[in-house]
């Protein structure tokens, strides 16, 4: 009896096009992106600051042009998916067992959000008074 | 098989994503309400920026943040080149890490001169 | 009892006369209780004697019937008629070569199971004399859901790293060796990180947590792997310090 197996190829380049989970998935990696290029606008922020005030108001300018009011909107909108996405699998990279069972994953993901609430709270209060 | 070196990174790419899921949505919250309504402008007033940012307390955690998120976009970044078919890891590897290392280097420089 | 009449889309693969895969298509009448595995054997026995795939248990235990139905990888026996329209696509596992029809080449997990060493590792050998393991139901929990596992390499199928590149460990050996690092009667972690904490091991997981969405048994193969990456990388970077092994 001969053997021939038969290898079906999956392409590596839309295989994620091919299910809604692999959707998904894609979605929350590609927040990096945007996170990235805002970190680079945020550390040319700090630049401008350095540079003193006719500096640091053009860098404010900079985040009130269309384009960057348009990238600042998407973002904060890729932003919230990375922070639920990441809260979202937070019960299963790290089980707390107390005695017999598991401190419920609910429980745990409401603490994220709650800290992220106390967190968010202090820095508009903190921005709001300034 | 021996132990990947990959898990250094790793640790970078979840303390970041930590800190970036927790404080990013609200930074980018203040600074988009300001682009859009002129929100938070005392706050983001060169004076006031610079007495804050001024602080060292503040330099050392606005650091902290910067370099986690750093980081964790970089790794991310890794991964997203090789499920997007980019099959060169080292090459990817050196190139996000590269980048992440010269915006650390950068954000140093910038908090130094405040 | 209504009968409902399903057309199956099966995918045939005959090695010694197809050149490539295809898919034949047969009508079953079937009993509204039906699983897949039910029209298979259906199929089988009246209408296509050649049509060739695993089955045992039929009581999703055994982990013999994986395949893909309706593009989401399934137990044969575990897919209930009465979720499924009047036609349902079958397939063969995804990511394993096809030996026949439904019937995948699965000698890469079980190398790569034996590799990660799923047995327990002792402290020392125990005798009959010195008695039975003594294990509290807390230290039990910390394993149990990972040796739930079935090997139904329903994960793999599932599994887009393990698409993208086949040296990958892979989920259920990953899982396995988790539920042995777990376990409070096992000292092998230190042997099997080699394997376990390598680039195509824990390393290669990227988190899509399709493996985990897809297990029939709620082994969650993808929270063991990112558990094990934490303690992998705290062992990692211990190892750099005096005192630590490398």
């Amino acid at each position: 009896m001969s053997r021939k197996p038969y290898v079906r190829q999956m392409s590596k380049t839309s295989w994620f096009l091919t299910h809604s989970r692999y959707k998904n998935y894609m979605l929350h990696e590609v927040t990096c992106i945007f996170i990235a290029i805002y970190a680079v606008i945020l550390i040319v922020g700090l630049f401008r600051l350095g540079q003193g005030p006719e500096a640091w108001q053009g860098w404010l300018d900079g985040l009130r042009s269309p384009l960057g009011i348009i990238f600042q909107i998407l973002a904060f909108i890729f932003s919230v998916i990375h922070t639920w996405s990441w809260f979202k699998v937070v019960p299963q990279a790290m089980r707390i067992q107390r005695g017999e069972d598991f401190v419920p994953g609910n429980l745990i993901v409401g603490v994220h959000y709650g800290v992220l609430a106390v967190i968010s709270l202090f820095v508009l209060i903190l921005a709001g008074v300034a | 098989m021996a132990r990947s070196s990959k898990a250094i990174p790793w640790f970078l790419f979840a303390g970041g994503g930590t800190a970036t899921a927790f404080i990013l949505p609200v930074i980018i919250l203040v600074t988009g309400l300001f682009a859009l309504f002129g929100a938070f402008s005392g706050a983001l007033s060169y004076e006031t920026m610079q007495a804050f940012i001024g602080n060292w307390l503040i330099k050392i955690i606005v650091f902290g943040i910067l370099f986690l998120t750093l980081w964790h976009v970089a790794h991310r970044l890794r991964v997203v080149a090789h499920d997007f078919g980019i099959r060169a890891d080292t090459g990817v590897a050196i190139v996000v890490y590269g980048l992440a290392a010269v915006g650390t280097i950068a954000t140093i420089v910038a908090l130094l001169n405040v | 009892m209504s009968t409902r009449t399903i057309t199956m889309e099966v995918l045939r693969y005959r090695p010694e006369q197809d050149q490539e895969p295809f898919f034949q298509t047969y009508t079953v009448p079937c009993d509204p209780d039906w699983v897949v595995l039910d029209a298979l054997n259906y199929i089988k026995d009246e209408l296509d004697r050649t049509l060739s795939y695993r089955w045992s248990c039929h009581m999703f235990v055994c982990g013999s019937c994986g395949m893909v139905i309706d593009g989401e990888p399934k137990l044969g026996c575990k897919a209930f008629l009465k979720d499924y329209g009047d036609k349902i696509r079958v397939e063969p596992m995804a990511n394993f070569p096809i030996e026949r029809d439904l019937v995948v080449v699965i000698d890469d997990f079980i190398e790569k199971l034996e590799s990660v060493k799923p047995y327990l590792i002792p402290k020392e050998p125990r005798t009959i004399e010195q008695g039975e393991y003594l294990q509290t139901p807390a230290q039990l929990k910390a394993f149990k859901q990972y040796s739930m596992c079935i090997n139904c390499l329903l994960c793999y199928s599932a599994c887009p790293q393990y698409g993208l590149d086949s040296s990958f460990v892979g989920p259920s050996a990953l899982a396995l060796a988790h539920r042995y690092n777990m376990d409070s009667r096992d000292v092998g972690r230190k042997a099997r990180e080699d394997v376990v904490a390598s680039h195509e091991g824990i390393w290669e997981c990227s988190f899509v947590g399709a493996c985990s969405q897809v297990c029939p048994k709620d082994v969650d193969p993808a929270g063991a792997i990112q558990q094990t990456k934490i303690t992998s990388a705290i062992d990692y970077v211990t190892s750099f310090l005096p005192g630590g092994n490398r």
